[in-house]
Formats: C-alpha cells, structure tokens, sequence
C-alpha cells in the first residue's frame, strides 16, 4: 500500500500533526499503518509514549542510511506508510521523497512557510524529472482559522492553484484538540471518550476536520 | 469511514531503487540544498587493546624494581610484564 511523506525544510509546519492524525484515521479504517520517526525532536516517539491506536506501529530513530530500506520493509499489502520527518533540509528528506506515493508538504497560511515549503515542492519536481517517473505531491494548509478566511490565506490558494500544484481541501484548523494529542497519546476519539482528558477545544469538530483531511488523502492514493 | 477497511484491497507498490538512483536522488537534493546532515561522531583516540587489568600486589621493592625497568626499557609496565609471561609459558 502507498507510502505518504510529510516534507517541509521548515519546522512548526505541523508535519507530525498530519501524521498522527492520518495514522490514526487510517488505522480506524483498518489499516496496517506503520509510522516512522526521522525527526530528531521525536515528536512521535513522544506522542506514542502515551499510548498508540491499535494497528500503528511507530519506528524511531530512522536516519538517512536506513530510511530506504527501511520504508520498502515497512511497506507490503493492507499496509500504509507514514514519513514524518525532519524540518531541515537534509538528504533524509530527498530520499523519502523518492520513496513516496504521495507527498504531503504542510503550510501554514504565511509567506515565510509558503517560501520555504516550496523548495519541498520543487525538490519533489526535480526528483520526479531525475527518476523519470512521476511522485504525486500536494499541499495542506494547517492551523487555518475556524472563523474566517485570511487574505493571505485567499491568497496563497490562489497562487498555489495557478501553479499547478495541487492543494488538499480542507485545511487542517488551528484545534487545541490536535496539539493536546501529543500530550495524551492515543486519537481523537479516545481523547472525547475519556472524561479525564480534558480539552479546551471542540473535540468533535477536531475529529471532523480529520476524517474530511484523511477522506481527502485517500482519494489521492487511490 | 470507519469499520469498512476501504483499504483492504490496495497492494503494495514496491520501488526498485538500485544504489545510483539513490546517488541520483542525493544530487539533485545536494543542489537545492537538501545535504547530508547526519550528525558526526566526535573523533577520539582509538581505545588501546590493552584492555585488561591486573591487580596484583607485590612488596614495594619488586613494584618499583619493575617500574624502573619499564622505564628503562621504555615500555609500559603492561608490556613488561607481557614480556615476562611470554618467557614463563617458553620455560
């Protein structure tokens, strides 16, 4: 089943908040769902701490060496790969890219994250032209206001669409439900079932947004 | 979504990636930037293979006698006593 990296040479982006979410979605949908770990924070590693969704198995402290061996060994039937990785530019990013079905490159409605994230965007570019073959890509905007639509978010979608490259609808909202995972573990559901978790934000709204995103990405691995 | 394993039909789709389209790969991102950033080791002597210790305790004459002798020599106390042993195994 498909590989899917998260690539952005910026942090912050929300990489790993794409990355639980879609693991957790998918291994809802019974999927086999190994996530791996390339980045040196472990953002991941610390999440799955608290507890993992069953059917996600989490590998750590994949370096560029083994990042190729160690996708093609994660990856088979009824399984999907997740990439989350470092945000730097790094030869472990290039590689994984090279590995992947789909590209997630996350961006936060700015100029700076929309500058930086395109060189994600144009390495996938150069790699496809490299290997001769093609690598889908697409962009998600992340932390977006629930409320309004920015300017410069209106903006960005525009410019992003008139480049041709292809941008996930939704956007991933700004929900303190998705940054308190890593502070409990486990998914979304488990976060609204347990009274003892307490969040400030709409869990149910949060679980919405992430089954649209993880329903959006599916259809782009079909 | 839940509960219908949409995905269980989908296969794998290996890549066959043979170790110059890795090269290939680490070029065109070495151009943009994308570079090895594996973090180095420090570089530190080697460790001795002298790694064992001995403890022996001896009269105060025989352990200076042995140290001058090393000294005079040149050589560690260790090897000295290497020495030593090569000649008892030989007798």
């Amino acid at each position: 089943m498909p590989v899917i990296v998260m690539a952005s040479p910026k942090g912050g982006v929300g990489k790993s908040t794409c990355t639980v979410l879609l693991a957790s979605e998918f291994a809802r949908m019974g999927a086999d769902v190994t996530v791996l770990d390339c980045d040196p924070n472990k953002s991941l590693t610390r999440w799955a701490s608290h507890g993992a969704p069953s059917g996600v198995t989490l590998k750590s402290d994949v370096g560029r060496s083994e990042i190729v061996p160690t996708i093609r060994s994660a990856d088979g039937d009824g399984k999907i790969v997740i990439v989350d990785l470092e945000g730097v530019a790094s030869q472990l990013v290039s590689r994984a890219i090279s590995q992947a079905d789909l590209v997630i490159v996350p961006m936060q409605p700015t100029a700076l994250d929309a500058e930086i994230g395109s060189e994600a965007l144009a390495l996938v570019r150069e790699e496809e032209e490299a290997l001769g073959r093609a690598i889908r890509h697409a962009v998600v905007l992340t932390k977006t206001s629930a409320a309004v639509k920015s300017r410069v978010q209106m903006e960005l979608e525009q410019q992003l669409s008139g480049a041709g490259i292809d941008v996930i609808e939704p956007s991933l909202v700004a929900r303190a439900a998705f940054s308190e995972l890593f502070a409990y573990g486990n998914d979304l559901t488990a976060m609204m079932n347990d009274p003892e978790m307490m969040t400030g934000g709409k869990v149910d709204k949060a679980i919405l947004n992430a089954q649209a995103f993880t329903e959006a990405v599916y259809e782009r691995l079909k | 979504m839940s509960g219908s394993n949409r995905l269980a039909g989908q296969n794998a789709r290996p890549k066959d990636t043979p170790v110059e389209e890795v090269r290939r790969v680490d070029e065109v991102g070495e151009a943009r930037g994308f570079l090895d950033r594996t973090p180095r080791k420090k570089p530190r002597r080697k460790p001795s293979p002298r790694t064992h210790q001995l403890h022996p305790k001896v009269f105060p004459k025989v352990g200076e006698a042995i140290a001058a002798e090393a000294e005079r020599l040149g050589i560690t106390q260790g090897q000295l006593i290497e020495q030593m042993w090569e000649k008892w195994e030989d007798q």
